[in-house]
This record gives structure tokens, sequence and C-alpha cells, in this order.
């Protein structure tokens, strides 16, 4: 007999003999239920008298202690998009790291010159850091190389190709296969070949017809110029956490022009590497009004100078849950006399750390914005000299054109000045490198396109020129006005300011319209901007993702600078606007090019030479791959600019970027629709996630813990630079480092190829000496020159970070311009709140509109909303071929019809009459960083309300699992209860994907069903999933159907999903916006100062409108198992179902 | 039964032993305005201790939001349901305690958990009392509001679980007054789940022992804070000693907050037992709530915390939460009117840290002659 049946067996006798006991080992005793205590008779009870005085047999404790023990410390750096890269101390026991901590280091700090952080920094870390010990350890680590059985065949049966050209289908059974064990090496001679084969299948004019029959757009055809390795994408997730290992990608597809030379001669002067796509703009975390209004990227600030301030404005931006170790700096500066506001769409968990909660309709940010222009310019708040020193608010618009008054207009043979701020490059004339440059420089053909400007000057009362060298400059120019000027053409035209122009349009935002526009209350708009132009240069405006995950994100950013330009809140310790998403910017590494954009055909193979900048891998935006692999082409026009075109995407390597396939907005619609014509998918990662389980080859990559080549990193919202030190604990599976696996595909294409230098370019990885890599990159960067990258990874190791050398401590964006008189990055050197531009013109967004959310509102989806009508003229849907009454998904796109701002709330989104009545929005969590940790069991069960470590309900697809909150009205009436499990349908149209109407059983399996959650803190009409879960695969739900426990788990490769069916995403889709992609906005390049105009990845680049979903919701099942209601509803602990004792404990009558 | 005096509730009242007061106390300030429910001390806790078999469901660290969120299930609102409504006079404590409550034939008023309740342990995330609307625009006192509540056990100086146990398996440290439950000894009878009114001992089915919060005292004899403490990145706690009521040292956190400000308030301290975990009340939630979990303390303590910024020692000792892992045994705020800064120092009076009241703006030169290299903000 089993000890476990000696045991029932002896307890079904009901008492023990000596017999019985010999045979029952005591573990097996210990796994007895839990009433009966069979050993009492054997042991002496000790004298104890009173156990707060005297207890007499303690060594037990010893237990606890051993438990606590630990042999050594190894730290490590987490890095995953949350901005904090936070350096955790792991406690080593037999080599297995037991528990993380703290390094508490943070303290000791330093840069080149002696300044020093505080230990106010520490401790800086995370439960979502801490759970990785069951990551690290974890039974989903990716633990060898793996290839997919399909895609091994295709390679093997020597890539077959159907007539066009495509993979024929039977190989393209993603999602559905197992996965086939190999070696390293032989993985990357499977992505060599393949990207060979691609390249050249789809190189010159033969590729170019194939690509045709695949019907892709003739306009992603030309891009290609004919070489074949420009369908090879590369992504690097959120480049700057891994200078080397992440940004990497981007040197690998630099390396591809080898590949171009080879198959088609090109030629080192017009040979084509791979493309690689975009990170900030990918995510939707950049801002796209902030290059229109500054120049460059994003004006923002390190999260620690909140204590600066007299007041801080979290608009839609959830700092406590976001952005975690920075929590205690706005919960200390609120204790030191910070003022605390939240203006949001519920309320957030920073709500309850506010002195004031404003609640607002989602995605109405730009109108509420408008209205606090409008108070603060109706009562003359606003700060005069700082508006007419660094805005564009005293530049004259001519009101015939629209167009800015240019000097050329009213001066025969004008030339535009000199120009001191800023450095002119010649035709022909490069730009020094970026360690160099000591000015913004722009190329004299754009200077020169740029020209001057004109602003009124009141004492002489004429017209006069404005210079770039006149930015920061006061003048008495005049703000308001109607003023008329002699063209050289000899025609009288009317000239305005553009403030005159911002004070009618925002005149119609009265605190009335915009508290019915935003379901805001008035007295909130009203009180705030007396707020904000009290607290000059003392109020910072943290905007976060729940505004700019809407189509209107750049409208909204306009508006919101210009409320801070008006309050002199710009550039200030204590007063500044910020955006706060991803760890965006790379640019703080500005000598990375040497490193992503090495020559390949001029490699610097010696370790103390600077080595040589050629760039040949194009960039793109991964949206127009999200969106269908396509550009955006409505009516009768391409809405794309010629700069920003994709090309077709045949192959795709990415790394550290679940979020690209995994957790894609559309995903549903990707799997279906797009993925099936890309050739080949490689994914590295360390853990298996849904990219995993659609892709073709799967590197193992080392975890974070696991690092054997130190990498480096710094944030955007704090002033640390960071190493991932090289870690001495073995690794745990047949894993390689990132940078592994670049160098072994460029070995294996070498071999290939027979060009040596594919694997040549990777010299120092083989070496084990990529502190060359690094130490290139610091040597070349203005903010890390001066550091010894051996220095920087013994004191990470010691779980010490250094500091990021910009000019302040903490980092203020703008800072310079604001403080330093020098100039933006725009043309005329101010901020700029006026867009002539055609592309804008066209559009009506001149000025900064109001324009609806694109699809999560309850009115006309993306209506332009302007009471100062005279002031815009859109082309119209009759412009572009279009019916004026199409409101269809696409079409809205790109529909220019206007709205009077007190009309708005009369109009009606086109599926309301089909019973969609949610605004449905999925913001970021406190128990997510994008994917990273969710799946882990202890994170699954801390994630939100339904974590239950045991399952006993056996329809949870996991021990935690995705949900929705609803409005507890909104829910009653739909018939749905607390706990039940819910359908989420967005527009029918499109989602859960196109076509879905003929494909029943993938339907199924993309169909969003989830829990339901009855939650008070969001108004009605609202509704809310987190953005971060796994997703339901084809793999999960057959695992879900068929295990015997029920668990969403693929049979073959173990991915765990967090939902039954479908996802989030199942309500999501990729958005594109026409005036995201123009050819003349003016914008920084992404490093150094050279400024430029049209597309830039990650600054003037389009985004999506990830928030954005109008949904319905229905009832799936119920949510207790034998009962109707889940427990705690039941037992009435829940909203709706409160038995009297909630009721009263709410309202702390138990004491009186 | 006999009689303490119970310095929280102003009186004497009914306890199972005499009250023979430990050598040094271990204690604990929560600032319930600084938590951002972030878990991190949950699962530094978990990991640390109570990741074996057995312990799956068990966290002696958790973080609930209030009203809705309880782990175990509906712990407190079931507890005072069945002491019913309690008075307080002035200061004094006037109702009943968990001791004195107790039915017929029982010592203490308490109830055992069903094993399902501690599911779902982060029910009610984040939600508030009642509906929000439409153009809301909330103030302090919030309505409707909601506010997080981080537990340990609270290590009391009348332990319920010590009085439960018929084996007296459970004792109180004399060196420190951290309270234990022998796991030698222990036989599983869960008198201690049933009495804690904290619900903070838990029953381990594996090992047939119930187990809770040890207050890390491994690392505490070391000098160094609970895992809670350390991994506090919301820095909303601090970790020392108490004095007693009679002697509070002005230089030392603990007593500084509870008894001398006043400022920390124990957690539903009508129960009895003298926890030793002090919470800075919610300014923002309506002072009915507050008292009810913290006593009539509660709206002078949020009123001290709203001024705190005319009260720089206040300030400092606050800003000196979470910056280092050792036990600070004193703090004293420091410096000249440019660069004010607090101190800890250890039992020795040595200095262990020392933070600024503000950190420091720096501006570098931007031009760095000797490596040639400009630190622009924008790059």
């Amino acid at each position: 007999m089993s000890p476990a049946m000696e045991t029932s067996a002896a307890l079904t006798r009901g008492k023990i003999t000596r017999r019985d006991f010999i045979k029952i080992s005591s573990a097996a005793v210990a796994g007895l239920s839990m009433s009966k205590p069979v050993l009492s008779a054997l042991n002496f009870i000790p004298q104890i008298d009173n156990p707060l005085d005297y207890y007499p047999e303690r060594d037990w404790e010893k237990i606890y202690r051993d438990q606590f023990r630990y042999d050594s410390t190894v730290h490590f750096l987490c890095a995953p998009n949350d901005t904090h890269n936070c350096l955790l101390r792991g406690y080593v026991k037999n080599d297995i790291i037991t528990r993380i901590g703290p390094s508490y280091g943070y303290g000791k700090a330093e840069d080149v010159y002696g300044n020093k952080a505080s230990h106010r920094w520490d401790p800086r870390l995370c439960q979502k850091g801490l759970v990785m010990v069951r990551k690290i350890y974890g039974p989903r680590r990716v633990k060898y190389p793996m290839v997919r059985e399909g895609f091994k065949k295709w390679i093997d049966d020597g890539f077959p190709r159907d007539e066009d050209g495509r993979m024929p289908e039977k190989y393209l059974k993603r999602g559905k296969e197992s996965f086939l064990r190999v070696t390293f090496e032989e993985a990357c001679e499977i992505v060599a070949r393949s990207m060979e084969n691609i390249a050249t299948t789809y190189s010159e004019k033969k590729g170019e017809e194939l690509l045709r029959k695949q019907d892709y757009d003739e306009s992603m055809i030309e891009t290609m110029h004919g070489a074949g390795t420009q369908t090879l994408k590369f992504r690097g997730g959120m480049p700057l956490l891994g200078a080397t290992r992440i940004f990497g990608m981007n040197r690998f597809a630099n390396s591809l022009a080898l590949l171009d030379d080879r198959i088609r001669g090109a030629g080192e002067e017009n040979a084509f590497g791979g493309r690689a796509f975009d990170s900030y703009s990918w995510h939707t975390d950049l801002p796209p009004g902030h290059p229109m209004t500054c120049g460059q990227q994003t004006i923002d600030f390190d999260l620690a100078t909140v204590e600066n301030a007299k007041m801080v404005i979290c608009w839609g931006m959830n700092w406590i849950a976001t952005k975690m170790p920075d929590g205690h700096w706005l919960t200390e500066a609120r204790l030191k006399g910070t003022k605390v506001v939240t203006v949001a769409c519920e309320y957030q968990s920073t709500s309850s750390k506010a002195d004031s909660v404003i609640v607002v309709r989602p995605g109405s940010d730009p109108a509420f914005a408008l209205g606090l222009a409008h108070v603060i310019i109706r009562d003359n708040l606003y700060d005069i000299d700082f508006v007419k020193g660094h805005t564009d608010l005293p530049l004259l618009v001519r009101m015939d054109t629209l167009k800015l008054l240019k000097p050329q207009d009213i001066t025969k043979d004008y030339k535009p000045h000199e120009l001191r701020n800023t450095q002119i490059l010649k035709e022909g004339e490069k730009a020094p490198p970026n360690i160099k440059q000591d000015r913004q420089i722009v190329t004299e053909k754009l200077r020169n396109e740029w020209g001057d400007f004109v602003a009124w000057n009141q004492d002489t009362s004429k017209a006069e020129v404005v210079t770039r060298d006149d930015a920061s400059t006061v003048k008495n120019f005049a703000l308001e006005g109607e003023f008329t000027v002699d063209t050289i053409e000899g025609k009288k035209v009317t000239v305005r300011p553009v403030f005159d122009l911002m004070k009618e349009h925002v005149s119609y935002f009265t605190p009335e319209v915009v508290g019915d526009i935003c379901r805001v209350n008035p007295a909130a708009v009203i009180d705030l901007a007396r707020e904000i132009a009290n607290y000059k240069s003392e109020t910072l405006i943290p905007v976060g993702m729940g505004p700019n995950h809407f189509f209107n994100n750049d409208l909204k950013d306009r508006a919101i600078f210009l409320v801070c330009a008006l309050t002199k809140n710009i550039g200030f310790h204590g007063g500044n606007i910020g955006s706060f998403a991803g760890n965006y910017r790379g640019a703080y590494f500005n000598g990375l090019p040497h490193y992503i954009d090495e020559n390949p055909f001029d490699i610097e193979l010696d370790s103390s030479n600077n080595s040589r900048i050629k760039n040949y891998s194009k960039k793109e935006s991964a949206h127009y791959y999200n969106y269908g692999d396509r550009p955006l082409r409505v009516g009768n026009k391409l809405f794309t600019g010629q700069s920003h075109l994709p090309t077709p995407t045949k192959f795709f390597w990415f790394n550290n970027g679940n979020s690209i396939l995994g957790n894609l907005k559309w995903h549903h619609d990707f799997v279906m629709n797009t993925l099936p014509r890309i050739e080949c998918v490689v994914v590295n990662d360390w853990w298996w996630t849904a990219s995993c389980e659609y892709a073709d080859v799967v590197f193992a990559v080392d975890s974070w813990a696991e690092l054997k080549f130190p990498d480096m990193t710094a944030a955007v919202t704090n002033p640390f630079l960071q190493i991932f030190p090289g870690t001495p604990l073995k690794r745990l599976h047949d894993t390689r480092g990132d940078i592994e696996t670049f160098a072994g595909v460029g070995k294996a294409l070498a071999r290939v190829t027979g060009d040596s230098r594919f694997a040549d370019y990777w010299k120092f990885v083989d070496e084990h000496k990529v502190e060359v890599y690094l130490q290139r990159i610091i040597d070349n960067s203005t903010a890390l020159r001066g550091y010894n990258i051996e220095d920087l990874e013994a004191r990470a190791k010691e779980g010490i970070p250094a500091l990021l050398m910009t000019r302040t401590y903490p980092k203020i964006m703008g800072w310079e311009q604001s403080n330093e008189n020098r100039p933006h990055y725009t043309k005329s050197g101010r901020m700029e709140f006026y867009r002539d531009e055609d592309e804008f013109l066209e559009h009506g967004e001149n000025i900064p509109v109001h324009r609806e959310p694109v699809d999560g509102t309850f009115h006309e989806p993306n209506v332009i909303v302007c009471g100062a009508t005279g002031l815009i003229r859109p082309k119209g849907p009759e412009d572009y071929g279009l019916s004026r009454d199409d409101l269809s998904v696409e079409v809205r796109q790109v529909r220019n019809v206007v709205i009077l701002p007190a009309d708005l709330t009369k109009t009606v989104h086109p599926r309301r009459k089909d019973g969609f009545t949610l605004v449905y929005i999925t913001p970021k969590y406190r128990h997510g960083a994008h994917t990273t940790p969710v799946d882990v069991d202890l994170m699954s069960l801390w994630f939100g309300p339904f974590g239950d470590v045991y399952r006993r309900d056996k329809r949870m697809p996991w021990v935690g699992e995705g949900y929705i909150d609803l409005n507890p009205e909104d829910a009653k009436e739909l018939g749905i209860e607390d706990g039940d499990y819910v359908y989420i349908d967005a527009d029918p149209e499109d989602r859960p994907f196109r076509g879905w109407q003929e494909k029943p059983q993938d339907y199924r399996i993309h169909r969003a069903m989830m829990r339901a959650r009855y939650y008070l803190g969001i108004p009605k009409g609202i509704a809310r999933s987190w953005f971060h879960m796994y997703v339901a695969t084809y793999g999960s739900v057959e695992g879900h159907e068929t295990n015997p426990d029920k668990l969403a788990n693929n049979p073959r490769t173990d991915y765990q999903a967090m939902f039954r069916y479908g996802s989030h995403q199942s309500a999501t889709r990729a958005w594109l916006r026409p005036t995201l992609m123009t050819e003349s906005l003016v914008r920084k390049e992404y490093f150094g100062q050279v400024i430029g105009k049209g597309f830039a990845p990650d600054i003037h680049c389009t985004v999506g409108a990830p928030k954005e979903s109008f949904v319905k919701a229905s009832k799936a099942e119920q949510g207790g198992v034998e009962q109707p209601l889940w427990r705690p509803a039941q037992l009435g602990f829940r909203p709706g179902y409160e038995n009297g004792a909630m009721k009263r404990f709410i309202k702390g009558e138990f004491l009186l | 039964m006999t009689r303490v005096y119970n310095w929280q509730l102003k009186r004497e009242m009914e306890y199972k032993f005499q009250d023979i007061p430990p050598d040094k106390q271990v204690a604990w300030i929560f600032d319930t305005n600084k938590c951002i429910a972030c878990q991190t001390c949950t699962i530094a806790c978990k990991n640390a201790w109570t990741a074996g078999k057995g312990q799956e469901f068990m966290f002696w660290n958790n973080v609930e939001s209030k009203p809705w969120g309880f782990y175990p299930l509906g712990w407190d609102v079931r507890l005072l349901e069945e002491l019913g409504p309690q008075t307080w006079s002035g200061g004094k404590y006037t109702g009943k305690t968990i001791f004195e409550g107790a039915p017929y034939g029982e010592e203490i008023l308490g109830y055992h958990p069903d094993e399902k309740d501690y599911s779902y342990p982060n029910l009610g995330e984040d939600e508030v009392n009642l509906q929000v609307k439409d153009g809301d625009y909330i103030k302090i006192p919030h309505q409707p509001w909601m506010f997080y509540l981080q537990r340990i056990c609270n290590h009391c100086s009348h332990p319920a679980c010590l009085a439960a146990c018929p084996r007296k398996a459970i004792y109180k440290r004399k060196e420190d007054g951290i309270v234990l439950i022998d796991q030698d000894r222990c036989r599983g009878y869960q008198e201690c789940v049933r009495a804690c009114p904290y619900k903070k001992p838990m029953f381990r089915a594996y090992t047939g022992k119930s187990e809770k919060c040890i207050s890390c005292y491994p690392a505490v004899e070391q000098g160094k804070q609970t895992q809670c403490v350390q991994n506090c990145i919301g820095k909303i706690r601090m970790f020392g000693y108490i004095s007693n009521l009679k002697e509070p040292r002005q230089d030392n956190p603990i007593d500084y907050l509870v008894h001398i400000k006043k400022i920390a308030l124990p957690l539903y301290p009508q129960f009895g037992t003298g926890p030793n975990v002090y919470y800075i009340p919610p300014i923002h939630v309506p002072e009915g709530f507050n008292r009810q979990l913290f006593g009539p303390g509660a709206g002078d303590a949020v009123e001290q915390y709203k001024k705190a910024s005319e009260d720089e020692k206040l300030i400092g000792l606050l800003m000196l939460f979470g910056s280092t892992d050792d036990i600070i045994h004193s703090f004293r705020v420091e410096g000249d009117a440019n660069d004010r800064y607090c101190a800890g120092y250890d039992d020795n009076g040595k200095e262990l840290i020392r933070v600024p009241l503000k950190e420091p703006i720096i501006i570098r030169e931007e031009y760095d002659a000797q490596r040639d290299v400009r630190r622009f903000s924008v790059t």
C-alpha cells in the first residue's frame, strides 16, 4: 500500500496503532486532510505559563532562517518597455535565484563630473520584476531553437511557389502545427537561406510582376526600386531598451545591402538593405502633435521633477499605476504642497491621490484643452512676453490663402536672412557627426523653402520680418487685430496674427459647450484654466496614453501645448508639458549610427578605431503592415506621402516585441488576412508568447538574468544610464544572446553567399568583445561621452547605475528653449500652432480643431468640430470621390465634414442603431508591462478580480483571466451580471477580422469572450479592459476544449492563453491618419541636430488609435458554476449585490 | 481571563494572559496616502516565505482596495457584523472588544473562513464606493472614494491567536515582540485562524500546521527591515521599534508618528488586540469611514497630514521612508538653509543614510572642453 493509502486506512479505523505509525512517513501524514491531529499522544507538552512572557523551545525557528539564507547575490537589469529600467538583486542559493529584491544602489549613481543622485530614488523595482523568478525558471521558457513543421517542409521541398509567387497554402498552417527542435546553427542556416530566397524572388522586374499578381498596391512596388531586400523587415522592440542587442536588428537590416549587391549587382552606391520598422510611433506612444508644435519627438520631463511644481495635472495618465517606481515622487510632492489633479474618463487609481478629480469623456481631450484656452484668453490670463517670444502666435496669416505671410509676398527680391543660430549646409555638404554638432542644422534648400516670417510691430505700425534668430526675442508684436498689407502684385490682403485666429477659434469652446461635448463639469474647466494660469512655470501636465491612443491625438497635443504656451508652462523644472508611454528616445545614444549604420562595405575591425557610417536600411511604419500591408488609399486618393510608403512584407524578424504580432491591434484580422502573405516570420524570445505561436522560426534567447553580453539603455522618465551586466548564472536552456542570433545568421549568410563581410560585421560578438560596439556608441554620444563601458558594467554588477549627461538633472525637454532662448526645432524656431502646409489645409487642421474619435465615440466619428468655419477650408468627401453619408470604417479616416461645437452631441455613431452602445477602451494596468509578466501564474492570480490559484471554476482559461469592466447600469440593461462571461463585438464590418462571416470556425477562435466586472468607477457608456492579456490562439482554444482540465493551453507548444476565446484585440484595429503622413512637416531627424521634413520614423509618422472601439456586450455564460452568480456576488460582497453588512460598512456605520 | 491596560483603547480590557511587555516591540508605519497598490510587498513576501507546497493561496502580506477589497473574502465586514456597531467616547473605547464580545462558551469572538474565501485575492481592486457619473468634479473629501489598505500580521501586544491556541504553541518573542506560531508544536487546530480578527494565520494542509507573517525575523536579526518594507517602491513603509506610551522618544521614527504626532493609528483598534502596524489614514476619504477603521484620532491625523508642509521634521522623516534596507533607530533633520536633509541612525547613533528634503536641481555646463562634447537636452 502507498503511504497515502495506509494513512487513509488508519483514519478510517479511527485510531493509529504503533504499527500504523511506523508505516506512515511524516510526509504522508502531512498530506492528510485537515481535521485529524494524529501525533499528539506522542509529544510532551512543555510547561508554558504565559507565552507573552517566556517560551522554552525556540530551536524550530531555524526553519525560516535557513529558508532566508543565501549564498550570493547577482544584479541584473529588468527592462520591459515601462521606461524604468531597474537593477534587480537576485539572491542566489545553489545557483538558483530564489528571490529578488532592490539593489538600493540608485543613491550611489554618479556622472563623470561627480554629480550624484540621492537615496530618495531607492528602492526601484516592482511586483512584475519580483514575479520574474517564476518566469526565469518557468515552464514556458523557449528552451531551444525551433522551426515550425510546415515551414521546415517548405525549405526542404526547395521553396516551391505558386504561379503568382505565393507560398502554397499547405505550408501556411501557422498556429496549428508542432515545432521541431533544431540546433542553433541549423536555425541560422534556415533563416539565412529564407532571406536569400525571398529577396531574390522579389528582386527586379520579375519580382515586381509577382508582387503585382499578389495584389500589392502599386505605390509599394514602386517604392522597392527593384530591390528584393526591401521586402525583408526587421524590428528590435523599442530599441533604446538594448543599444546593441535590440537596436542590433537595425544593424542587421543595414548589412543586407551586401545581399542586394549580390543579387542585383547594385553596388555600394545603389544597394538597399532590409527595412526597419518603427517603435515609438508603432505603439502610438508618439504624441504626433509634439513634432508639429516643437519640431522634435516629444517635450517631456523626468517624473522626479514633480516636487518642483505647484500643480500637476495627470491628464489621461495614470501615474501611480503605470509609472510605479516614480509614484513616490508624486505622493511626496503632494505631501509637500503640490496640488494633484486627475483628468480622466474614470476615477483612476491616481485619482485616489488627487486633490481634484475631473471626469471627462474619453477622446474628447482636444475640446477640453480648447475650453481651457478659451478661459485663459477670454480672461487675459496668458503670459504676454512668453507668447510673443516663444510661439508663432504673433506671426501673420494671409486671410486670402490661409498661408503664413512671407516677406517675399510684400517685399520685392526678398532674400532670406543669414542665420546665426542655425548651421546651413550647402548643396553636397554633409552635416558634422552628432558629437561635433553645436547648433541646429538644415540644408540651404530647406532653409530657403522656409524663408522667414512676418509679424506686426505695434510700435511702428508696420509689418516686420521675423527670423529663426528671433526665436525667444520679445518685441511689441500685435497678438490681436486685422491689418492690411500690399503684396508685390499690388493686391491688398488682410492679415491677422495667429493668436487672433486662435482667439476666434476657441471662442466657440465655452465652458458650457465644452461641458456638453466632453461630459465635464463647466466649473472644472474654469477652475482648472485659472489655476494653470495662476501657476505659471509651476504647472506640470503629464499627458498619458489615454488621450494619445485616440485618432485625434495630434490635435489634443496642439491644443494642450497651446494652453501650456499661453501660461509659460514649457521647459521649466516646475512647469512643462509631458507625454508618457514607452521608452522611446533612442536619440539619447546619438552615437548609435556608428553601430546600427556602420557601412557594411567598409567594416572597421580594429577595436581602437571609430567606424564609418552609411545607412542602407530604409525605415517605415509598421502600421501599414498592421493595416493589411497596404498604404492609406481611399476613394480616388493615396493619402500616404511618398516618403512614408511601405514595401511589401515577405520576411519579418523581430525581438523583444510580442506587441508587433502576439498583442497586435487587430491581431485577429492580422492572423487571418495579412500573416499568410508573409513567407517567413522569425521571433526571438525567452518565453512562449502568441508571437511564437504564429512564427516559423523561434530563436531561444537568454532571459535578463542570464545575459552573457553586456548591453546598455537609458530612460525617458528618469535620469539614469543603465548597463545590463553580464551575469555569472548558468544558462538554463539551449539559449543564445539576441546579439548572437544576429551574428549566427550573419555567419550563415556568409556561408550561403560566400561573402565573409556578413560575418565580419559581427566579429566582436564572436570574440566576446561587444564592449567595442558599446564604447563606440558611448564615445560618439553627447550624453555619454566620458564614460568607460568596463567601469559602468562593474558598477552595474554592484547594483549601481550611472547618470545620463544631458543639460539638466532631472531632465527637462525644452529647457534650453525656455531658459537660454534657443530655438525650437521648427521652421520659425518657435512653438507653432498654425500649420499652413497644404496637407493640413486640405484636412481642415491648419488650426487645432477638435475631431471626434474615429470609432470610440457616441457621436459622428472623426467629424471636424469647429465654430470658426471661415478659418478652415477642408476638402470634403466628394473631393475624394466619396459620398458625404459614407461613414464606413475605411472612409471615416479621410472624412472631412464640419460640425459646429454646439451641435456635436446631437450626432450619433452609425452603429448605435445596431445595438452598439459602449465606448471600449484598453489602457495600461499596473499588473502588466505590455505582455511581459502577465501569464506568469503569480501575476495572473493578481491580474484583476478573477484570479483563483486552484481554478475551482474549470471554465477559467488559466489561474487568472481577461475581463471587461462595465458600468453596472449598462450591464443591468444588457442582462449581464457581475462575473458573467460575455461576448464583446465591435464593428462587424471588419472585426474581429475582415471576412469573418464566411469563416465560422475561425470566428469561434477570434471572437472575444471574457468575464465581466461591475465597476462603479466608470461613467455610463464607457467600458474597459486592460490591454496586456495573452490572446486566445488556435492551439489554446483546442486545449481549452480538449484538455481534461480545460486549461486554455496549447497541447503542442504549452502556450497559455488568458482568454477562452478571442481577446481584447478582437475589438481593435489599425487606423491611419492623413495629416501624419505628410511630405511637408518640418522636424528634427532621429539622431542629432539636423532638421528635415516629411517622414521620420517615431517622429512624423502614422500612428494608430489603439484605445478606440465602439462595441456591443452580450451575455455568453453565467458567472457561477452551479449558481447563476459567481461566489462573491452571491454572498453579497459585490456592488449591485451588497448585503446589509456591506452597506453599513461602506457608510462607516459600525463605529459611532 | 485577566485585565490588561490597552493604551489604544484608553482603558483596561479582558485578556487571557497577564500583560508582560517584551523588551522591544517591532512596529510598522504605513502611509496609506502613498500606497500605489502595486503589490510589490505582496510578491516580495510570497517569494521569500510562501512559495512552497500547500501555500499557493497564502499571502501573508496583501493590499486590498477599500471598500470592496478583501483577503480573505469579507474578513472585516463579517467580524464587524458579528461584533455589531460599537462606540467611542472621546478617545476612550466604550464598546466591546472581541474578548469581551465573545459568545457564551467562547473566549474570543471570531469566525473560521471557508477555503474558498481565499480565492480572488485581488477582488475589489480600485473599486469606488458609489457610481461615478458624467461630469463628476470631485474634491476632498471624495465622493466617490476608494483607497488602498496594506495588511500584514500586526504582531499584536495582546494577540488573539496567542490567546486562542489550546497548546500555547504561539508565543511573543521577548527580545522584539514578534509573534510566532511554533511549526514544531502546532497541531493545526486552527483556533488561531478563527480567532485572529485580521485573519493572518493561515492553515497549510500540506504540513498540517498554521503559518503566518513572521516579521522576517531572520532579516530583523541582521538589522534589516522586513521584506515588505524593503521592497515597497511607494516608500510608504517604515519598520522599527515602538517605545512604551509613557516614554516615547522624539527622535524615534515610530514613536514620533504614533505617540507624539499621533498621525499614525492602529487598524481596527476596537477589536482589542493592540496591533503594532500604524497607518496614516487616507486624507481624501470621508471621516466616518476612517473612524470605523482607525478610531477617533482619524480626523486629527488627516488634518496634520494635510498641513505637513508646515512641519519640516515630519516632512524629513517621511522622506526617509524606503531609502535604506537598514533598520533606522533614530532620525534628525539637519543641514543649512539650502541643503536640508534628514538622516537616519543605527542603535549606536551611527549615520546609516541621509536624504535631501528636496532633490537638488543640477545644470551642467553646455560645453565640456576637456571631452569636446556638448551636453544638449534634445539629442
